[in-house]
């Protein structure tokens, strides 16, 4: 698994880890890999939710290390 | 049991159980106690309290006398309410070994937080209550009021949508080329051994209360221990059932606390009926209108509101302490201005208390009510079906660019 971009949203609060993935993932080309790391507990929710209603895959399921989750997000 | 233990106290509840049993709990906490879930009027009290520290006599202002002074935060229903909501998500933050203090790394989101918090403190006081007494508990009180501010609060976390968009206060994320191998975490024991005794120490507490006769004290605090492991557990967000509509199109809260508030309808007007009380009803009046307007702004510039901050707080999410102490300030600075100034005069004194069992019967009020929470529920399933992040509504934005 190659990714090309990791973004570390650890400390925000919602709704900018939502809000940074979606704008992240727009600005990339289709097919690359967003690796997304955040720690606000309602974005383990949220954050996959909204990720799919928008056309994007979890190419894995979110890793959880400890207090922090980890998202994989083909664009 | 460890199964049992594993999904109940490890897992996140899904958002429409947690409210539809917030929905009974706080029906059931009016049929016994004859007041409402709440939690801005005692932040209101503790500003007041704050404000006697310092000198200042409140005793003759109006809000004051409105919604009580009496005893201090430790001997008020209102008060085990809040500290109950306290308790009850820190005994299950710790459990599932989860407190972390969460540091924003941009520093203007301090700053975001205080000023949202005032301005909703301010805006929920006005309109006499937040989300709860104002909305969910107050709905099913077939209070009039609730209505309005409702819309009102859609209205302004639609401004504050747009003002958090912006450029200058959203910031910008730390984007990385390539991946990042965070460090493994260890796994922690200390947590969930300090969240057991935190909750054999408050449920000790709580039969104190009713050992030594203070028994609506011992309701107080164990409906607010209750409530706080229901929003924590179901990660329950008021804020963002409105805002979330406005950005992405989400809405899997929105209709949670719209079944939340259906169920807590009808229970409520069972417990009415049947023990031949009076709904609690409040002025409806301009100042329900622009308190909602504000205070919805003011919960998406803080990103959450007075009950969202309460269980984020003790996630360590320390953004909402400057959060807690702007609702404070700005529950105080309305309780000064509303007869320091024109607020009382030309803003309330103009409104009523409108309930809509008085105008339709209870049979009437319960359909209406039902009815109007049916069709905001059909309409937040096309939002959330055809609402998207960045483009609205525009045909074939839903299909994505993929």
């Amino acid at each position: 698994m190659s990714i090309d971009f990791a973004l570390d949203v650890r400390g925000e609060s919602c709704p900018y880890p939502v809000i940074y993935t979606l704008d992240t993932l727009k600005e990339m080309q289709p097919g690359q890999l967003l690796q997304v790391i955040a720690d606000c507990p309602s974005s383990f929710r949220n954050v996959p939710e909204e990720v799919v209603k928008h056309g994007y895959t979890l190419v894995q399921e979110p890793q959880k290390n400890g207090r922090d989750i980890i998202f994989y997000i083909q664009a | 049991m460890k199964a049992l233990y594993r999904k109940w106290i490890l897992n996140y509840w899904s958002p429409y159980l947690a409210m539809a049993l917030a929905g009974v709990l706080s029906a059931v906490y009016f049929g016994i106690t004859k007041t409402v879930w709440a939690v801005t009027g005692e932040f209101t009290r503790l500003g007041g309290h704050v404000m006697e520290w310092f000198g200042a006599d409140v005793s003759d202002w109006g809000y004051f006398k409105l919604i009580g002074m009496q005893g201090n935060p430790v001997t008020r229903t209102d008060g085990w309410i809040v500290w109950g909501m306290f308790a009850g998500a820190l005994v299950m933050v710790l459990l599932n070994n989860n407190f972390k203090l969460r540091i924003p790394r941009q520093k203007r989101r301090w700053a975001q937080a205080f000023a949202g918090g005032i301005v909703a403190g301010f805006g929920a006081r006005l309109a006499l209550g937040c989300n709860l007494a104002a909305f969910f508990t107050g709905v099913p009180q077939f209070s009039l009021h609730s209505w309005i501010f409702m819309a009102s609060t859609a209205i302004g976390t639609y401004l504050g949508v747009k003002l958090i968009g912006a450029s200058w206060w959203k910031g910008k994320p730390r984007l990385i080329k390539g991946p990042v191998e965070p460090a493994r975490a260890a796994s922690g024991r200390i947590q969930p051994l300090l969240g057991g005794l935190a909750a054999l120490a408050y449920a000790i507490l709580i039969v104190c209360f009713f050992v030594s006769g203070h028994k609506m004290l011992g309701v107080a605090a164990l409906f607010g221990a209750l409530f706080g492991i229901l929003i924590e557990r179901g990660q329950i967000c008021f804020t963002s059932a409105f805002r979330d509509l406005w950005i992405s199109g989400r809405a899997t809260m929105t209709k949670a606390i719209l079944v939340g508030m259906a169920v807590s309808s009808v229970v409520t007007l069972v417990i009415i009926l049947a023990n031949g009380m009076d709904p609690i009803t409040k002025i409806a009046a301009p100042s329900t209108l622009i308190g909602g307007v504000l205070f919805g702004l003011g919960i998406v510039m803080a990103g959450g509101c007075e009950t969202g901050m309460m269980y984020r707080l003790m996630e360590g999410q320390v953004v909402f302490l400057p959060v807690f102490i702007g609702n404070i300030a700005g529950a105080g600075l309305l309780a000064y201005a509303w007869d320091h100034t024109f607020i009382y005069r030309r803003l309330v004194e103009t409104g009523s208390k409108i309930n809509l069992i008085d105008k339709f019967g209870a049979g009437g009020a319960i359909a209406a009510t039902l009815i109007v929470l049916g069709l905001l529920f059909a309409i937040a399933r096309y939002w959330q079906n055809h609402y998207r992040f960045g483009t609205g509504f525009r045909k074939g934005a839903a299909k994505n660019v993929h």
